[in-house]
């Protein structure tokens, strides 16, 4: 088992303790919550979790550049009304003329964003801090006061989260779930694959050698916000599907529980390192941990938030801990192989002498 | 004889009413100048949208010179945005503030001191739970008759017996925790004793929250039969939580809601019953009352009775669930079913 641990690259190793630390919690909550372990639990999570996947994948691409982006949630909130207030004007639009608009405006919400951040140079915790609350105070403005209803939304748009593509027992895979899901592996693949998405990295590593080595960080941070709020927007789009009630607080705290989802699935908050598939983890695990203390009869409303709060401290100092223990095995284990060769080496040279007297 | 007795006692109570209606009945002077503003919970929610509309009806109809403002504050900031708006209007020297209090007690100190430099507090939809720094209370319905209105509803719902559960708005909301505690009480009597309580949460007026929790609720008692939920925002999430999962079937969504956000759940069965009052009717009621103790012609003192424009003549008397505070009571709510729901909704 550990010669098995240690043969893997750190990133996997971050999502093998991510899921054990899952696993863990869900054991726990097994034994303190009656019908806790159905598929009702797994179709819960999934569609829930399909809104915070998106919108911790596009935190994660701004944490990687050594940012952070607190108007999410505003953005959220503004594009799902905005879409609501578009589609019931026009109920004829086209599906993905619909979706591209929220990912428009989502994307024009995050460009000011990036705009400000990498030309101004100003810390991107105070432009989006100001952000998160002029995007939210253009919501009220702009909502005057009416909300978005379910019933002035079409019936596709409705319907599309919740509809089951398939099943597996009582395991139900919807379309909203398998949608954010497929966004988070395309984003996934393209950090890894592209070499343009690789800068995200060589930027929040190292701004200055990603500078000397021919970067544009400028270019390269604003179009990290320029994703992010594209994402926002997408998960403003499913936002309205999901819950097609749409006030004024819409997506409220959701800048706090993406960052959450973000740190939890071991992207380094001073940028650099992490992986959208963790994020997408810490994003379930979050969602899992909520979802459950609501059901747990132990922890008033009151004490939930603390609660929660605590957990996360746990699950990230238990992660932060299994990872260090694992790099040890890692490193001792390399160090013995070293050692090995080195005495072998050693060996060969002794046997070579002795050979040549 | 007998018959001028009659005639003469009849005469003289005629007469002592009527001296008794004009002396106690106070009909408000229009035309003078006050400046006055409305501050809700936060903006960008229907129903104090429509307060507003109320307000400026009769701001128009006692032909005010002065201002009607509609401030609030945004919903993040929703706490200390209403005590900053209390302080500065009383800073300003507005003639009234009229508040639907999100605060709890902490918005008092600044009521009252806006009260002692002479602008008049007057709260409607949600009080300040102590009474202090506030005139009057503006009160939509009784507090206690909403109670007993929702385990009506529950009772009805369930044909007598099941399980029961609360989805409420934040947790220290005055009005809502009013109307739970009211509801408890009202459960307490023999009609309702096939009716068990099982959970109270919080949605904190937030559909996603709202929604989750509904279904959370699901999860956690599978036998349940109803969900009452006593805030618009709630009433809907959960109603729309149940009609996504196909459970409707199994348990009913009750509470307070808007018949143009509720009536597709009303008709399709998920939400079969619920309630609410006219958001106009209050905010006009209210700028009545306020507009009448700005300009000095009420005094707020408990017994006085004033005329209302449209609505009639109201009386301000002790609240009874507020020992020490008074109130003027709106009343009465109206019940939606399938039969008029569609109506309302127009």
């Amino acid at each position: 088992m550990t010669g098995l641990l240690t043969r893997m690259s750190p990133q996997t190793l971050r999502i093998v303790a991510l899921l054990a630390v899952l696993m863990a919690v869900l054991l726990f909550f097994a034994t303190q919550i009656d019908n806790y372990l159905t598929g009702r639990l797994f179709n819960r999570i999934s569609s829930s979790v399909a809104i915070m996947a998106l919108i911790a994948t596009g935190q994660t691409l701004v944490i990687l550049t050594r940012n952070i982006d607190l108007s999410v949630g505003s953005i959220v909130g503004f594009v799902a009304f905005a879409t609501g207030s578009l589609i019931a004007a026009l109920p004829g639009l086209h599906p993905v003329a619909l979706v591209l608009f929220a990912m428009g405006l989502g994307g024009l919400f995050g460009a000011a964003n990036g705009l400000v951040v990498a030309y101004a140079r100003i810390p991107a915790i105070i432009v989006t801090l100001a952000t998160l609350a002029i995007f939210r105070s253009l919501l009220v403005e702009f909502s005057d006061g009416r909300s978005i209803t379910s019933n002035t939304l079409p019936d596709w748009l409705v319907s599309f989260p919740n509809t089951t593509v398939f099943s597996i027992g009582d395991f139900d895979f919807r379309a909203g779930f398998l949608a954010a899901f497929l966004v988070v592996i395309i984003v996934h693949l393209a950090l890894n694959k592209l070499r343009a998405a690789r800068r995200f990295y060589a930027v929040g590593s190292n701004p200055e050698a990603a500078e000397m080595a021919g970067i544009d960080t400028k270019r390269t941070v604003f179009t990290a916000f320029v994703l992010c709020g594209m994402l926002a927007g997408l998960a403003g789009f499913m936002f309205l599907a999901r819950f097609g009630n749409i006030t004024v607080v819409a997506g409220f705290g959701f800048e706090l529980k993406s960052i959450a989802a973000a740190v939890l699935g071991g992207v380094n908050i001073f940028g650099g390192s992490g992986t959208v598939i963790g994020a997408f983890i810490g994003a379930v695990l979050v969602d899992l941990i909520e979802t459950s203390l609501v059901r747990w009869p132990l922890v008033s409303e009151f004490w939930r938030e603390a609660v929660l709060g605590t957990l996360i401290l746990l699950a990230v100092t238990a992660d932060a801990i299994l990872m260090r223990r694992l790099i040890k095995l890692r490193t001792d284990r390399e160090a013995a192989r070293d050692h090995e060769r080195e005495r072998a080496a050693e060996r060969d040279r002794a046997t070579h002498a002795e050979a040549g007297s | 004889m007998k018959n001028a007795l009659l005639t003469a006692t009849t005469a003289a109570f005629l007469a002592g009413t009527a001296i008794v209606a004009s002396a106690d009945t106070v009909t408000l002077e229009p035309g003078q100048d006050t400046n006055m503003v409305l501050l809700p919970k936060f903006l960008g929610i229907l129903v104090f949208d429509q307060a507003n509309e109320g307000a400026q009806e009769a701001h128009a109809e006692l032909q005010n010179p002065g201002e009607l403002l509609f401030q609030g504050p945004t919903p993040e900031n929703s706490v200390a945005g209403q005590i900053e708006i209390m302080t500065t209007s009383a800073t300003q020297g507005q003639g009234a503030v009229m508040l639907s209090n999100n605060a709890g007690d902490q918005i008092a100190p600044a009521a009252q001191a806006a009260l002692d430099g002479g602008t008049r507090v007057v709260t409607w939809d949600s009080p300040i739970p102590s009474g202090d720094g506030e005139d009057v209370f503006v009160a939509q319905v009784d507090f206690g008759s909403i109670g007993i209105v929702m385990a009506d509803m529950a009772h009805s719902i369930l044909g007598g017996e099941g399980k029961m559960a609360v989805l409420s708005a934040t947790p220290d909301a005055a009005n809502q925790n009013a109307w739970i505690a009211s509801m408890q009480e009202a459960l307490e009597g023999d009609k309702y004793a096939g009716i068990e309580l099982v959970d109270i949460v919080y949605g904190d007026d937030q559909s996603e929250v709202s929604y989750n929790r509904a279904l959370a609720l699901y999860d956690q008692h599978p036998d349940l039969g109803v969900i009452m939920s006593p805030t618009t925002v709630g009433i809907q999430a959960a109603a729309k939580a149940m009609q996504d999962e196909g459970l409707c079937d199994e348990v009913k969504v009750s509470g307070l809601g808007l018949p143009s956000e509720m009536v597709s759940y009303t008709l399709n069965g998920c939400a079969p019953e619920f309630a609410l009052w006219d958001f106009r009717d209050l905010g006009y009621l209210t700028y009545y009352t306020a507009y009448g103790l700005a300009t000095g012609q009420l005094t707020g003192d408990i017994g006085e009775t004033f005329t209302a424009g449209r609505m009639g003549d109201y009386t301000v008397e002790e609240d009874p669930g507020r020992p020490g505070a008074k109130r003027i009571l709106m009343g009465p709510f109206t019940v939606y079913t399938s039969d008029n729901v569609e109506a309302a909704a127009q």
